[in-house]
């Protein structure tokens, strides 16, 4: 799930995701990948990321794997000012990536997402529509990626809430799982950390995933 | 900072006084007065300091806004001038006349901003809709430091060389005057008593301390250590 919030003008940002999906499918899939990449701002409202992703993966009691999956760049834009005065409670943005997947050499993966958030007082409330599609020459699998969740800010930058999150395959070449689960934010300083914890609710035993930004 | 799902002393008493003077009351039509008088302004060692950088200002009642914008250049890793009053929901642009970057910035409750790091030759502008006391600070240079004063109403003046100052228009009433520097040790006051027509004379003094120590927009200290002027 992607928020709002975009790096100021020339700010730079080292992201760092870690993200688990345990027992997914019939086929009891494990999955752990790694998301890691630099922000640049670009604008007060554009920025860029340049990730990489690692991925282990194992498939029933098979050998495991763990490989440079893929690498891209994506675009995020905020469509109204960051501005804590001038930005209004309800905040949309869009982005945009396109990846190359190392080990399908021919794939071509796009995603694209649009998030919405909303602030009143201790509350933040996001849903996110997003979708992945990987594209070969002959073959084509698409994806939606809905997310949403609530936080309260409980103290200081430390918030808790809960979210949802899921993958639909739009096709019979994929499947799909959802979880839903409670979730912690806390910022401090030029760093920042999210967690979720996201129990099985279709297709899948357990989603936890794990964030972290450190700011320039 | 993001998250994906995600005034010290005198300072503050200024901030609460002027939050109370916003709700007092609206200034009526009438011709007003004048305010005139002069500021000593002293070092916190005894010696005398010129008062060009101090702004005078009456609290009491609210006027709306000229829709003027002020304006804090960086320029010589400073920024000019460093200390300016406008009226509430006015807007300041700060223009970057050096050649190289600056992260222009404020952490003050009453307007938190931050402008990103922007090149010589560019301007950014922010509008002010609360009444109180700004710091503003480079997150690149530590040693930049300015003030903005958000005011209730438009009743506020710099002193001249000689410590002179003249508010016109003020309405008739009683009112709160007000003396303020950086680096103020604390804030200076006298009761006024404002008639139509006439004019009416305070005198203040005003004693100023060594620039305080502030942190950048993470919180922190600035690589290096602080540099003040």
């Amino acid at each position: 799930m992607y928020g709002t919030e975009v790096m100021p003008e020339r700010g730079v940002e080292l992201q760092t995701w870690i993200l688990e999906e345990d027992n997914k499918y019939d086929t009891q899939v494990k999955e752990s990948s790694i998301w890691w990449g630099p922000l640049i701002g670009v604008t007060d409202q554009l920025e860029l990321a340049l990730p990489f992703e690692l991925e282990w993966d194992q498939v029933g009691g098979d050998k495991a794997s763990f490989t440079f999956k893929r690498f891209g760049i994506e675009a995020r834009y905020r469509m109204v000012s960051q501005d804590p005065v001038e930005a209004p409670a309800l905040v949309p943005l869009v982005r945009l990536a396109i990846k190359r997947d190392v080990t399908v050499r021919d794939d071509v993966r796009v995603e694209g997402d649009v998030v919405a958030s909303y602030e009143t007082g201790a509350v933040h409330a996001l849903v996110d529509l997003g979708f992945v599609s990987d594209i070969t020459p002959h073959t084509h699998h698409t994806e939606m990626r809905p997310s949403g969740g609530v936080s309260i800010r409980v103290a200081g930058e430390l918030r808790l809430g809960a979210e949802l999150y899921a993958e639909l395959s739009l096709d019979s070449r994929g499947e799909s799982w959802a979880a839903v689960g409670p979730n912690v934010a806390w910022t401090h300083g030029r760093f920042w950390f999210s967690g979720a914890f996201g129990i099985g609710i279709y297709h899948i035993n357990a989603a936890p995933r794990v964030m972290w930004g450190i700011a320039f | 900072m993001r998250s994906p799902f995600a005034m010290c002393g005198g300072r503050a008493g200024l901030a609460g006084l002027l939050v109370l003077a916003a709700v007092a009351g609206m200034a009526s039509a009438d011709p007003g007065g004048r305010v005139t008088g002069t500021i000593t302004v002293t070092e916190s060692d005894g010696k005398p300091a010129n008062a060009t950088d101090v702004i005078v200002y009456v609290v009491g009642f609210v006027e709306p806004a000229d829709d003027q914008v002020a304006t804090i250049t960086q320029k010589g890793r400073k920024f000019v001038p460093d200390l300016v009053a406008i009226t509430v929901n006015e807007s300041v642009s700060f223009p970057n006349n050096d050649s190289f970057l600056h992260n222009v910035f404020s952490q003050s409750g009453p307007r938190k901003f931050d402008l990103g790091s922007f090149k010589g030759g560019e301007t950014k502008a922010r509008r002010f809709p609360e009444t109180g006391v700004v710091d503003v600070y480079c997150n690149i240079h530590p040693e930049m430091a300015a003030t903005i004063l958000v005011l209730p109403n438009r009743r506020h003046a710099r002193a001249d060389d000689s410590g002179h100052f003249v508010l016109e228009g003020v309405p008739a009433g009683d009112w709160r005057v007000f003396a303020y520097t950086r680096r103020a040790t604390k804030p200076t006051s006298a009761k006024v008593s404002v008639k139509a027509g006439a004019e009416t004379t305070v005198d203040l003094s005003i004693v100023r301390g060594a620039e305080p120590a502030h942190l950048n927009k993470y919180g922190e200290k600035y690589h290096g250590g602080q540099v003040y002027k």
